[in-house]
């Protein structure tokens, strides 16, 4: 067990590697129940989400969700989050565990001038993340026909097991798969019925190691890392998320737009070492043995068997796919190149 | 996991193990392997570079981290296990035997070898 922003929570189960290469080709089941769960209610809850995400709220129909990030005035990123509509005046806000308070804090200050109610609900709610192929068939084993489960992005309100749940068609993995969250005193007993009705279909349960692996394949960001408050959604290749014909204002928009349409300083790429390394958060990138910028993410992916990272380089170097760069390990310096992101294909089911 | 008799380890969980009067081997403890989870890259040092007591000689990284190993004992490099840049696993599958580190002509093997630990102790420590 590990203590992950004041969370006790399991880094491995069987062995990072086997959990990983689990979620790829069978299925694994994640507690995330330290991820935060914030309600917004209210006559003007929509327009209050529009004023603080740059993504086009209005144009979220009723059960589906969207990835968002929380901006500063400035265009840094306060966190990175998902927005689901539950109902017309219901939105459900999904955070990251470490960053809670602040979050749940900057929403408050940018409420006041509206009609909501924030409602944080992390406490009472646990989640359990299902990814994998084998993630539909699980659930249809545990007795939710294959028809009722949502489609890729989009929520319900079920059950399983007479519990009630919300499911998701979401995750953080690059696997087709589900959240599900529920009230915390029916968690455990939904975690031992998925994974013994998953046995058949190669579940294992699967832990925080396993998670950054298969999300840094897939060149998912993780906050705190690959964004945080001095980088902006379009320095961190957020920009395919961002609108640019949403017609309100919005925290950071001023930024955000002219970055979109001007260019930016520093820009997230992707690389994979040419050299035997392994790349970690906070290591520095050279080009042509000029400091360039420095790794957010970084590791060994065992997918596809090779040492991968991502990281920001200033814009006045040369940044194009199959660019050589270097990074810095224990003061010597390793050959890498920048690739394309993600690392591994993804494996959605988008229909 | 069959420990080898008469081997000693230090606190940051090397071990040393004589194999002549001044050859000995040097690699980690199976307690270390398993707390470091999958090791899939290991860096080792240059044949005849010299380390005292204490110095890093090597890194292991495990899927989660980069740990640097250190010296239990001064001496010199005589020989690397060459099977480990290739296949790092081996170090979790076999830390005694397939999976050691280095050999080494050691400086003064009695007198760095003071504060290191018979493997019961060093497993009474853990505790």
């Amino acid at each position: 067990m590990t203590v992950f922003g004041g969370w006790e929570m399991p880094v491995q189960y069987t062995g990072i590697i086997d959990e990983h290469n689990t979620v790829r080709n069978y299925a694994g089941l994640f507690d995330v129940s330290h991820m935060g769960q914030v309600f917004v209610y209210g006559k003007d809850a929509l327009q209050f989400l529009q004023k603080i995400v740059p993504q086009d709220i209005s144009l979220l129909k009723e059960n589906k969700a969207v990835y968002c990030q929380l901006t500063y005035e400035n265009g840094g990123i306060v966190d990175d989050l998902i927005i689901y509509n539950i109902n017309k005046s219901k939105y459900l806000v999904i955070v990251n565990a470490a960053n809670i308070e602040k979050d749940v804090n900057w929403l408050l200050e940018n409420a006041k001038p509206f009609d909501v109610i924030i409602d944080n609900m992390s406490n009472e709610y646990s989640m359990l993340a299902l990814q994998g192929p084998n993630a539909v068939s699980i659930l249809e084993n545990c007795g939710i026909n294959i028809k009722n489960q949502p489609s890729f992005f989009t929520i319900t309100e079920t059950y399983i097991n007479n519990v009630p749940v919300y499911l998701s068609r979401t995750g953080y993995t690059g696997e087709d798969g589900f959240e599900i969250i529920t009230k915390n005193a029916a968690a455990p007993a939904l975690w031992d019925l998925i994974l013994s009705k998953g046995k058949s279909f190669g579940i294992k349960p699967a832990g925080l190691g396993a998670r950054d692996t298969l999300r840094l394949e897939a060149a998912l960001p993780l906050y705190g890392n690959d964004i945080n408050a001095d980088t902006t959604p379009v320095e961190a290749g957020l920009k395919w998320s961002i609108p640019l014909n949403k017609n309100c204002d919005y925290n950071g928009k001023d930024t955000i737009i002219s970055q979109i349409q001007t260019g930016v300083q520093k820009k997230i790429v992707g690389f994979k070492m040419i050299e035997r390394a392994i790349p970690r958060h906070g290591y520095e990138i050279y080009i042509n043995n000029k400091k360039a910028g420095y790794v957010t993410s970084g590791g060994y992916a065992p997918t596809i068997n090779e040492n991968i990272g991502m990281g920001y380089i200033d814009t006045s170097f040369e940044t194009k796919l199959d660019s050589k760069i270097q990074i810095m390990v224990r003061n010597k310096l390793y050959n890498a190149a920048i690739v394309k992101r993600p690392f591994i294909k993804k494996r959605y089911k988008i229909s | 996991m069959i420990v080898p008799e008469g081997i000693l380890c230090s606190k940051s969980h090397e071990y040393v193990k004589e194999e002549n009067e001044s050859l000995y081997t040097i690699g980690l403890t199976d307690y270390a392997v398993e707390q470091l989870g999958d090791i899939v890259f290991i860096e080792l040092p240059e044949i005849d570079t010299e380390f005292s007591k204490g110095e890093v000689f090597a890194t292991v990284e495990s899927v989660k981290a980069a740990s640097e190993i250190y010296m239990p004992v001064g001496g010199k490099i005589v020989q690397i296990n060459e099977k480990l840049v290739e296949s790092p696993e081996i170090l979790n599958e076999s830390p005694y035997d397939e999976g050691w580190l280095i050999k080494i002509e050691a400086n003064d093997f009695h007198a760095d070898s003071g504060d290191l630990l018979e493997y019961s102790d060093y497993k009474d420590e853990l505790e």
